[in-house]
């Protein structure tokens, strides 16, 4: 019969063995696997760091210099920052003065805000000398040119200019036209002039603009807005945006 | 004493050239029919070749069996080496007659006697393990064969120096070759289940499934004689678990405990 005790040893030998041999090759594997991603790991951390320390080796060159100033004027911003949560009094009397000259120094830039606007006011006027001289019934060389009131939608600016307008088609005489109607307070006339001067010429801002004006004047809101959207949607025109805020707000 | 069942079944598998012991599969049904219709050719030698363990001696001895009375045919089961039995035992085996101890034959003798009977008788030899007789012998039986009246079945270990043999001795003469091939897994299983179910042991073949057979076709090569050690050595183990340690074996299957200790005890694997 047969020594099964002795085989038995050698079965549970077999077995470790095949076990540790198991074993062996998953911690292997396991070690392949770990090795690969940390080596593709690495070498994408090179990879990347190599490009940066290039690009970064040029930009330090170049902001080396720069550095130096920039470092001493940071520390400055940064010791502000720092110390100005660490003052809990404050001293209303230098407060007080600070504030009157703010608002001192904000009257100022109003004031010179407001004679820029004036001046550009005047620099889109259209009419020639001549167009003058014709208005006023003077010659060109007057020096009582000058004070003649412009504002004045009188009859016989009215028919120069549209007699202008029936020669050469120029939008821009259709579009002052319209304007010269719209201070008049002929709000149909001015959104009949404004359209003539949009069929003309579709990127003319300030056709659009007196156009809807017209309308919404003549009580026609919800009309204006559409037109006013639907052209913003288009151009991104500010002045379009803030009509539309405005009219938006008056029907509100 | 108490007798386990193990004890038949490993029996089963002690090797034997038996002619009941031989089991029908697809391969070796188609060799034998190859051999028995090359017998009824006008042939001089059949060659039977494989490797160790492939079933030559069991097929030789099957047809022997089958043939033995139908057709004059004589099996020479182990090798005769010495060339006075030789010739001794092929005188006997035509003439059906003893020559005293202190006689030899002739074989110049013996070739007339055989061409005297030519068209007249036709006698088969079957020759076992014939890579074993000399190139002399060989050649004797070479001339024998090319009397027409005796006719060798002969069969070789498939090996490098045997096939030269069978190339430069028998290339003219052979009429035909039939080579026998280990068993694939599916034959192993038949060849397995085949010999337990001609015992009666339906439960034991039920134990055996597709990974054991694996198992075993891995550990054996699907070579017959070893199959038969391997499943001798794990029913051993089995007898002596059913005698002494029974509830170590219980169980619908095979215990992969037992084929590896077998495995490990023939060498098949080491520990």
């Amino acid at each position: 019969m047969i020594n099964t005790k002795e085989l038995e040893k050698r079965w549970y030998r077999y077995k470790a063995k095949s076990l540790i041999l198991v074993f062996s090759i998953l911690v292997v594997l396991l070690i392949l696997i770990y090795g690969g991603y940390y080596i593709l790991y690495k070498l994408d951390l090179n990879i990347s760091f190599g490009e940066q320390s290039k690009q970064t080796a040029v930009m330090d060159a170049k902001v080396d210099k720069e550095s130096n100033e920039t470092v001493t004027e940071e520390k400055r911003e940064s010791d502000e920052v720092m110390l100005a949560p660490t003052i809990p009094i404050v001293d209303l009397e230098s407060e007080k003065i600070n504030d009157k000259k703010e608002r001192r120094r904000v009257a100022e830039k109003k004031r010179v805000k407001s004679k820029e606007k004036l001046v550009k006011v005047k620099a889109s006027t259209y009419l020639t000398a001549q167009e003058l001289a014709v208005v006023n019934g003077s010659s060109l060389n007057s020096r009582e040119t000058k004070k003649i009131n412009l504002h004045g939608t009188s009859n016989n600016y009215m028919n120069i200019m549209k007699k202008k307008f029936e020669q050469n088609k120029n939008p821009r005489e259709a579009l002052l036209i319209a304007k010269a109607y719209y201070k008049a307070g002929n709000y149909e006339n001015s959104e009949k002039w404004a359209l003539k001067a949009n069929n003309l010429d579709k990127k003319l801002d300030e056709s659009w603009l007196i156009f809807a004006s017209s309308q919404e004047k003549l009580g026609k809101q919800q009309e204006a807005l559409k037109i006013l959207i639907a052209y913003y949607r288009t151009s991104k025109s500010p002045k379009a945006k803030a009509l539309i805020d405005k009219i938006k707000a008056k029907s509100i | 004493m108490k007798r386990s069942k193990y004890s038949d079944i490993k029996n089963i598998f002690i090797d034997s050239v038996d002619q009941e012991n031989f089991v029908e599969l697809d391969s070796t049904t188609y060799n034998y029919q190859v051999l028995e219709e090359s017998l009824d050719k006008p042939l001089k030698m059949i060659l039977l070749f494989g490797r160790p363990g492939t079933g030559k001696s069991m097929i030789l001895n099957k047809l022997y069996h089958d043939l033995k009375n139908s057709r004059e045919i004589h099996y020479f089961d182990a090798p005769i080496l010495s060339e006075k039995e030789f010739l001794k035992r092929i005188y006997e085996g035509i003439s059906s007659r003893k020559i005293p101890q202190n006689m030899r034959v002739n074989f110049d003798g013996l070739l007339k006697f055989c061409q005297s009977l030519r068209g007249k008788r036709e006698i088969m030899f079957l020759l076992d393990e014939c890579q074993l007789y000399s190139e002399a012998l060989m050649e004797k039986i070479r001339l024998l064969s090319d009397t027409r009246v005796v006719k060798f079945v002969i069969t070789l270990h498939k090996t490098e120096n045997e096939e030269l043999i069978a190339k430069e001795h028998f290339k003219t003469r052979i009429w035909e070759v039939i080579e026998l091939k280990n068993a694939t897994p599916e034959e192993l299983n038949i060849y397995i289940k085949k010999k337990l179910l001609q015992k009666s042991f339906v439960e034991v073949s039920n134990m055996i499934t597709k990974k054991d057979i694996k198992f075993i076709h891995t550990c054996t090569k699907g070579n017959f004689r070893e199959t038969n050690k391997f499943l001798y050595t794990i029913f051993n183990i089995y007898e002596y678990y059913d005698m002494y340690k029974p509830e170590k074996i219980g169980g619908v299957k095979l215990s992969k405990k037992i084929l590896e200790m077998a495995a490990i005890k023939i060498g098949y694997i080491d520990d």
